[in-house]
C-alpha cells in the first residue's frame, strides 16, 4: 500500500533492460512477475529509484529442446515449468519443484529468473537448479557468459550479477536412462517458505546407487550442493541408506520466527533420506 | 421481563427463526459491493500515517517535525502536544480495595516515555498516500533506552524496572472455596501439569482502516471499522468536545474478534479531521496492525489437580501469570475470565485460585474472542486428559461424571440457572466419529482426543448492560429495524431481521436493518462479549412483542374481536373469520393515535461489582457448553500435524440461523486451530519480529479439514427464543483437542503453544513410541 | 523501440468491461490503481504481500494478487473482478449464488478475491475434488468461515456449469 514513488522503465529486449539498469546505476532492480520484489517493497525493506520491466520481453520465454538439455528462457513462469510437456518429461523434478512455489497466483505470475535472480536460500527453484547442475545464461546486452547454478547463487538474497547484467536463461540436463529423482519439502503451511527442502537425483544399476546429485535448500546461505553424501551413499541400496547419512555437516541454517537452526538440521537428513528413497524407488520403476 | 426468565420457544412453531436462511447481508458482499471502511473516498480527502516507535522501551529526548512538515504534500505533522486532551484512559475496576482506585492510562500520542515497540509519536497528513513514507521517514525521533521487561515473572521480581510508576502488578485476582490442602491431603490422585499460551493476533483480513469528515451540523464523523460505535465518547474527550459533536459509524466490518474492540484508527483520524477541518482516510498496513494492535494475552498457568479413584475431581489449586503489555486496556477483566473459568464446566468442590496480569514492554493485549476463558481451556481439559489415563476411565465418562448441572455453583459462587447438556455434546461428536482412522505410512502415528469448554455469553453482570433497538411498520406494511449494533460478520443484524420477521410476520426481504451508527440508531453496545443476541436479540423482541401488540390491540378494538384471536401473518392480520391487509390496520392504528413504531430497551442482569477477592458473585448472564473432538495424524521424523477429521458439537439453546450458528462454530473451531498448531507473534526482547502476513501464519484451506458442526438445542439460553451466544465459545477446546490428541499419538503432551514442529518432536522424543 | 520510462505515465486498462485510461505514477500497484484511480474498490488490501488474495483479480484470465503487480505492468490488458462477475442482467452468476447459498460470505472481506480465485478455478472446466479446491484455495485467506463453505460453494458451481 505505501510503496515509496520510483521510476519505471519499461523495456522490449533484454539489451534495452541492460542499458536501462547500466543508466540507472546502482538503485535499479528488475521487475518480472514482481512476486517477490513488491512484496518486499510493499513491506518498506527496500527503496529503489528505478525499476526495470522485463515481463513483456518474448525473447526469454518458453522451454526449448537442445541436445541432451533442456533450454528455458528466463521469463517462463512456474505454472509453465510445471505443465511443460518438456519439462514433465525430461526434468520431472522441475515441474515438482514449481509445483510447490508460494499459491497458484504466485506461479501464474512469477517467472523462473525472477526466483533465480532472487536469490532465496530456501527457494525451491535455485534448490532445483543446484542439484541439477545447471548453467545459468547471463547477458548485459552486448556480451554473455554462463554460470553454474551454484556459483551464481551466492549469499542471501545476492548473485553474481553484474549491476547491468541479467538472466536470459537456463540449461538443464535431461534425466538421463537409469535415474530417478525425488522433491521433499517442508513448511509450516502449504506454500510457505521451505523451513528444508531436498531435490535429489539418483542412477541405480544391479540395485545399487552408482551416481547420485544430492542437494538442499533452508540450511545456508544458499543452496547447498551435498558431495559427501552423495559419495556417502555411492554403492548403497535402498535399505543402506539411513545408516550411509549421519548427521549432516557443513550446514548454516537460520534461527526465524518458523523454526530453529536446530530444527532445520533435524530435517535436513530427514528430508535428504526421504528424497533420497522416492529417487531410488524411482529409478528402479 | 427479568432477564432470568428463559424465552422458550418450540422449534416447529416458528416460521423464520430457526431457519437456515441465506443472509441479506451477503447479497452485497458476493456482489463485491459492500463499502467497508476504508472503500469510502471523498474528493479532496487526506490521508494520514502514524510514526510509531522503533524501540520498546525508552525516553523521549527528541521528536522534531520541523522538515517532515516541509516536505510537499505534507499537511500537518502532529505530535502529543497538538492532542487536546492527549489521553485514552481506561478504569480498572475490581481493583479499588487492594490498589485504590486504579486509572490506567495511555497517550495518543507518546510524549516522554514509550513502552512497547510501534507506540504512535507522530501523526502525518499529507494530501496524497505517496508522501506519506517519506515523511514519516522526515520525522526525527531520538530515544535514550531504557531497560526491557520482556517477561511478566521477571516484571513482578522485586527489583523489577517499573514498566509504569504504579508498579508492575496490573491486577489480580483470587478465588477461594473449601479446604483446598485437606482435599489434596485425602486424594487418591493427584495430577499437575503447567500450560503455556503464546500472544495471538486477530488477523482478520480487514486491516484497520476509516474515514473522517465534518458534516454540515459541525459534527465529526468517523466511519470505521470497529465493534464499539460508542467510542464516540472516547473521542469526544480526547478532542475536548460534547459527545454530542462526534458520531461513530461503523459499516460492516472485515472481522473483528475483539481486534476492533478498543479504539484503532479513530482517535488518529479525529486529530486530523479537527486539525484540518478536511476528510481524512487512514489505513493502517498489515504490519502495523500485526506490529502495534492489542493481542491476545499470553498465559502462564499451573494446574493440580486431586481426584478420587472413580474420578471425580475434589480439588484444583491454579496459578495463572498473564502478560498485560505495556498498557492496561482491558487486561484485568481478560484475567477475571481467565480465573472464573479456571476449573471449566466441571463441579470442583475445593479451589483455589491465584492470577495475576503485569505490564511488560510487549505489545498491549487485550479482547479477543475467548476473551481469557479460552487460554484456560488448555490447563484444565490437559489436566482432565490426563487424570482419565492415570485412573484408565474413558475420557467422556470422566467428564460427564464431573460436569455442572443446574443448579451446581461455580467456584466464584454464581449459580448455573440454564440446563447443562454436556454430556450429549461428548455423545454427539463421538457418535458421529466412527474408528480411529490408521496411519497413512510407517513414521505415522494417529490420535484421537476430546475437549468440552463452557464459555460466558453477555458480559459482566455489573457493567449495567443494556441495549436499545427500534422497529417501525411503513405505511405499506414493510418494517424498518434501527439499532446500533456493529455488524462483524457474524449475521448480527440479519439476526435482528430474523427475530422481527417472526414476531411481526413480515417477509424477510421487507425488512431493512439500520445498524452501526452511534447518532441515528438507538444504542446497542457492544458487539463484543457474545452479547449482542442476547442484548440487541431481546431488545429487538421487546420492540418488535410491543409492536405486535400495539397493532394487535388496536384492530381488537376496532373490530370488537377478541385480542387473543389475532395474530400477525406475512398475508396480514390473521381474524377468526378473515385476513385483514397490514396495511389497513397501519391505518386503523393511525386513526386511533396507535404508534406503528416502538423502542425496546433490554437491561442485563445487574450484579455488585467484584473486588479482588472474588466469593458468592455472580459475574455473567450465562454459558455455553460444548466438546470437540479431533484425530489427528503426526509425522514422527518431521513433527508435522495433519487434522484428519474434527467435530464440534455445542448447545447453543435455539440456533436463530442454523446456518449463522454453523459458521460460528467452524470459524471458531478454525481460528482456535491457528492459535494451537501455527500462530503466534515473536517478540523478542521487547521487539516485535511477525512483520506480515508471510510470518503470522493463519491457517489456510489445506491446513484443516471440514468441520462437522453440531447444533444441539436445548431451548434454555437467556436470548430470545432460548438461544445461547455462540460466537465465542467454540475457539477454546481446539487448544486442548490437539494437544490431547498428539499425546495420544505419540505419548507425551505438547504444553506450550503454538505446538510447532519442533515442540512434537520434543514430545515424540519423551514419548513411548519407537 | 525506445524503453517506456516515466514516473506518472498513461495505463488503460479494460476493468469489468469497461476501458478506463488514467494517469497515475509507474510505481503504482494494481491494487491502489484499481481502487483509487478507477474506483473499483472490490478488490482489498489485506496484507499486501501477496499472501493472502483478498485483492485477487484475473489479468487477462490469470489469477494475480493485485497488490504485488504494478499497474503499468497491466497496461492494455483485461481485469476482471468479483464486481464483474454478474450477468448480463446483473443477476449473480452460479458461483456467486452458490457463495450465498452456502453461507460462503462472513465478514465478506476475503469474498472478492475468493471469487476471482474459484473464477479461475472453473475457468479450465475440470471437476476437482474438495481436497484439489482446498488446494487452489490455499493462498486466499479467511478469518471467518473456517474455509468449509467455500469449498461447499465452489462444488456446487463446478455442479451446475457440468450438469
Amino acid at each position: 500500500m505505501f510503496v515509496k514513488p520510483f521510476r519505471y522503465e519499461r523495456a522490449d529486449s533484454l539489451a534495452d533492460a541492460a542499458a536501462a539498469l547500466r543508466g540507472a546505476g546502482g538503485s535499479a532492480k528488475v521487475i518480472a512477475g514482481g512476486q517477490s520484489l513488491l512484496p518486499m517493497m510493499n513491506l518498506g525493506l527496500l527503496d529503489l529509484e528505478v525499476v526495470v520491466d522485463v515481463s513483456r520481453i518474448t525473447e526469454a520465454r518458453g522451454v526449448s529442446e537442445d541436445d541432451g538439455y533442456l533450454r528455458i528462457g528466463a521469463l517462463t513462469r512456474h505454472r509453465e515449468l510445471q505443465s511443460d510437456p518438456l519439462v514433465i518429461t525430461h526434468q520431472p523434478l522441475l515441474a515438482a519443484a514449481a509445483s510447490n512455489v508460494g499459491s497458484s497466483r504466485i506461479r501464474a505470475r512469477g517467472t523462473l529468473g525472477g526466483s533465480l535472480a532472487h536469490s532465496d536460500p530456501s527457494a525451491e527453484l535455485p534448490l532445483a537448479m543446484t542439484a541439477l547442475g545447471a548453467e545459468y545464461q547471463l547477458t548485459n546486452g552486448s556480451s554473455s557468459r554462463t554460470v553454474m547454478a551454484d556459483e551464481f547463487h551466492s549469499s542471501y538474497f545476492t548473485t553474481v550479477l553484474a549491476e547491468d547484467e541479467l538472466l536470459a536463461s537456463v540449461r538443464v540436463p535431461k534425466l538421463g536412462p537409469g535415474w530417478g529423482w525425488g522433491f521433499r519439502e517442508v513448511s509450516r503451511r502449504p506454500g510457505d517458505f521451505a523451513l528444508v527442502a531436498a531435490a535429489t537425483l539418483v542412477r541405480v544399476a544391479g540395485g545399487e546407487i552408482v551416481e547420485s546429485r544430492v542437494a538442499l535448500a533452508g540450511v545456508s546461505e544458499r543452496p547447498l550442493r551435498l558431495g559427501a553424501v552423495e559419495s556417502s551413499i555411492t554403492g548403497a541400496k535402498l535399505d543402506d541408506l539411513e545408516n550411509r547419512i549421519g548427521a549432516i555437516e557443513g550446514l548454516d541454517p537460520v534461527t526465524d520466527t518458523s523454526a530453529t537452526s536446530e530444527h532445520r538440521h533435524h530435517l535436513a537428513r530427514v528430508l535428504t533420506l526421504r528424497a533420497l528413497a522416492d529417487a531410488y524407488t524411482k529409478a528402479v520403476a | 421481563m427479568s432477564l432470568d426468565e428463559i424465552r422458550r420457544s418450540k422449534a416447529d412453531e416458528l416460521r423464520i427463526v430457526n431457519k437456515p436462511l441465506a443472509r441479506h447481508d451477503a447479497a452485497e458482499k458476493i456482489a463485491g459491493s459492500t463499502r467497508y471502511a476504508g472503500d469510502l473516498a471523498f474528493e479532496g480527502m487526506l490521508h494520514a500515517r502514524l510514526v510509531r516507535a522503533q524501540v520498546p522501551s525508552a525516553r523521549l529526548t527528541r521528536r522534531d517535525v520541523t522538515s517532515a512538515r516541509e516536505l510537499p504534500g505534507v499537511v500537518a505533522v502532529l505530535l502529543g502536544e497538538d492532542v487536546p486532551n492527549n489521553e485514552i484512559s481506561v478504569d480498572v475496576p475490581g481493583q479499588t480495595i487492594a490498589v485504590g482506585a486504579l486509572k490506567a492510562r495511555m497517550q495518543v500520542l507518546a510524549t516522554d516515555r514509550i513502552r512497547f515497540h510501534g507506540e504512535p509519536i507522530a501523526l502525518v497528513i499529507a494530501d496524497h498516500e505517496d508522501a506519506l513514507a517519506a515523511a514519516c521517514e522526515a520525522v526525527e525521533i531520538e530515544y535514550e533506552d531504557l531497560p526491557v521487561v520482556s517477561e511478566p515473572e521477571q516484571a513482578l521480581e522485586e527489583d523489577a524496572f517499573a514498566v509504569h510508576d504504579s508498579g508492575n502488578l496490573l491486577a489480580e485476582w483470587n478465588i477461594d472455596l473449601g479446604d483446598v490442602d485437606a482435599a489434596f491431603a485425602g486424594a487418591d490422585v493427584v495430577i499437575e501439569g503447567e500450560y503455556r499460551t503464546q500472544f495471538v493476533d486477530h488477523a482478520y483480513l480487514e486491516p484497520e482502516a476509516g474515514v473522517s469528515w465534518i458534516d454540515d451540523d459541525g459534527v465529526l464523523n468517523l466511519r470505521v471499522a470497529t465493534q464499539v460505535v460508542e467510542h464516540y465518547r472516547d473521542v469526544a474527550k480526547i478532542l475536548g468536545v460534547p459527545d454530542s459533536k462526534v458520531r461513530v459509524i461503523a459499516p460492516y466490518v472485515g472481522g473483528g474478534f475483539g481486534g476492533k474492540e478498543d479504539m484503532t484508527v479513530e482517535p488518529y483520524l479525529a486529530l486530523a479531521t479537527s486539525h484540518t477541518r478536511r476528510p481524512v482516510r487512514m489505513q493502517w498496513t498489515r504490519n502495523e496492525s500485526l506490529l502495534a494492535r492489542a493481542k491476545r494475552h499470553r498465559n502462564h498457568m499451573r494446574y493440580r489437580t486431586a481426584a478420587s479413584s472413580d474420578g471425580t475431581i475434589l480439588a484444583q489449586d491454579i496459578q495463572i501469570l498473564s502478560d498485560a503489555g505495556a498498557y492496561a486496556y482491558l487486561s484485568a477483566l481478560v484475567l477475571l475470565y481467565s480465573s472464573v473459568h479456571a476449573c471449566g464446566p466441571y463441579r470442583v468442590e475445593n479451589v483455589r485460585i491465584r492470577s495475576k496480569t503485569a505490564y511488560t514492554n510487549n505489545p498491549p493485549t487485550s479482547a479477543f474472542r475467548g476473551f481469557g476463558g479460552m487460554q484456560v481451556v488448555l490447563g484444565y481439559e490437559s489436566q482432565m486428559d490426563e487424570l482419565a489415563k492415570k485412573l484408565n476411565i474413558d475420557p467422556g465418562e470422566i467428564r460427564k461424571r464431573n460436569s455442572l448441572h443446574r443448579g451446581d455453583k461455580l467456584p466464584v459462587g454464581q449459580e448455573i440457572i440454564t440446563e447443562v447438556q454436556l454430556a450429549e455434546t461428548i455423545d454427539a461428536v463421538r457418535e458421529r466419529a466412527g474408528d480411529k482412522p490408521q496411519p497413512s505410512h510407517s513414521r505415522a502415528a494417529v490420535g484421537r482426543a476430546i475437549a468440552s469448554n463452557m464459555q460466558s455469553y453477555g458480559r459482566l453482570v455489573w457493567l449495567n448492560d443494556s441495549a436499545a433497538a427500534w422497529i417501525g411498520f411503513q405505511m405499506d406494511g414493510s418494517l424498518t429495524v434501527r439499532c446500533a449494533v456493529p455488524d462483524i460478520g457474524g449475521g448480527q443484524a440479519s439476526s435482528l431481521a430474523q427475530i422481527s420477521s417472526e414476531v411481526l410476520g413480515v417477509d424477510m426481504d421487507r425488512i431493512s436493518v439500520h445498524f452501526g451508527d452511534s447518532a441515528l440508531n438507538p444504542l446497542a453496545g457492544t458487539t463484543t462479549a457474545t452479547r449482542q443476541l442476547l442484548m440487541s436479540g431481546n431488545a429487538t423482541y421487546e420492540a418488535a412483542t410491543m409492536l405486535r401488540d400495539q397493532v394487535l390491540d388496536a384492530v381488537a378494538t376496532e373490530t370488537g374481536q377478541p385480542r387473543e384471536a389475532l395474530t400477525l401473518t406475512p398475508d396480514g392480520i390473521a381474524t377468526q373469520d378473515e385476513t385483514m391487509p397490514l396495511q389497513k390496520a397501519l391505518q386503523i392504528c393511525r386513526r386511533r393515535n396507535v404508534a406503528v413504531e416502538a423502542l425496546g430497551t433490554f437491561f442485563g442482569p445487574k450484579g455488585k461489582e467484584v473486588t479482588k477477592d472474588l466469593q458468592g458473585e455472580r459475574l455473567f448472564p450465562d454459558f455455553t457448553f460444548g466438546t470437540h473432538l479431533a484425530d489427528v495424524e503426526v509425522d514422527l521424523d518431521t513433527g508435522q500435524v495433519k487434522i484428519l477429521k474434527y467435530i464440534a458439537a455445542h448447545d447453543v439453546g435455539r440456533a436463530i440461523n442454523p446456518l449463522s450458528v454453523e459458521g460460528q462454530i467452524a470459524g471458531a473451531a478454525v481460528q482456535g486451530l491457528g492459535q494451537a498448531l501455527l500462530e503466534e507473534i515473536v517478540m523478542q526482547d521487547g521487539v516485535n519480529l511477525t512483520g506480515g502476513f508471510f510470518q503470522y501464519l493463519i491457517p489456510t484451506a489445506m491446513d484443516v479439514p471440514d468441520i462437522e458442526a453440531v447444533i444441539l438445542e436445548s431451548g434454555e439460553g437467556l436470548g430470545p427464543f432460548g438461544a445461547r451466544g455462540i460466537g465465542e465459545p467454540p475457539i477454546g477446546p481446539p487448544l486442548a483437542v490437539i494437544s490431547s490428541a498428539i499425546a495420544d499419538a505419540v505419548g507425551a503432551r505438547p504444553t506450550t503453544l503454538p505446538i510447532t514442529p519442533e515442540r512434537v518432536l520434543q514430545c515424540v522424543q519423551e514419548g513411548s513410541l519407537p | 523501440m525506445k524503453p517506456v520510462t516515466s514516473t506518472d505515465l498513461a495505463v488503460t486498462m479494460t476493468v469489468n468491461g469497461r476501458s478506463v485510461t488514467r494517469v497515475a505514477g509507474g510505481h503504482m500497484t494494481l491494487l491502489r490503481w484499481l481502487r483509487d484511480e478507477a474506483g473499483v474498490v472490490d478488490p482489498k488490501y489485506g496484507c499486501g504481500e501477496g499472501v493472502c488474495g483478498a485483492c485477487t483479480v484475473l489479468v487477462d484470465d490469470e489469477p494475480a494478487s493485485a497488490c504485488i503487480v504494478l499497474a503499468a505492468q497491466c497496461d492494455g490488458t483485461q481485469i476482471r473482478t468479483a464486481a464483474g462477475l454478474a450477468d448480463e442482467d446483473g443477476q449473480p452468476n452460479a458461483l456467486q449464488r452458490a457463495f450465498h447459498e452456502r453461507h460462503g460470505a462472513q465478514c465478506g472481506f476475503c469474498t472478492p478475491g475468493m471469487l476471482m480465485c474459484a473464477t479461475a478455478m472453473l475457468a479450465d472446466g475440470r471437476a476437482r475434488s474438495r481436497d484439489e479446491i482446498r488446494e487452489e484455495l490455499h493462498g486466499n485467506l479467511c478469518r471467518c468461515t473456517g474455509y468449509q463453505p467455500i469449498v461447499d460453494a465452489i462444488e456446487d458451481a463446478q455442479g451446475a456449469r457440468t450438469p
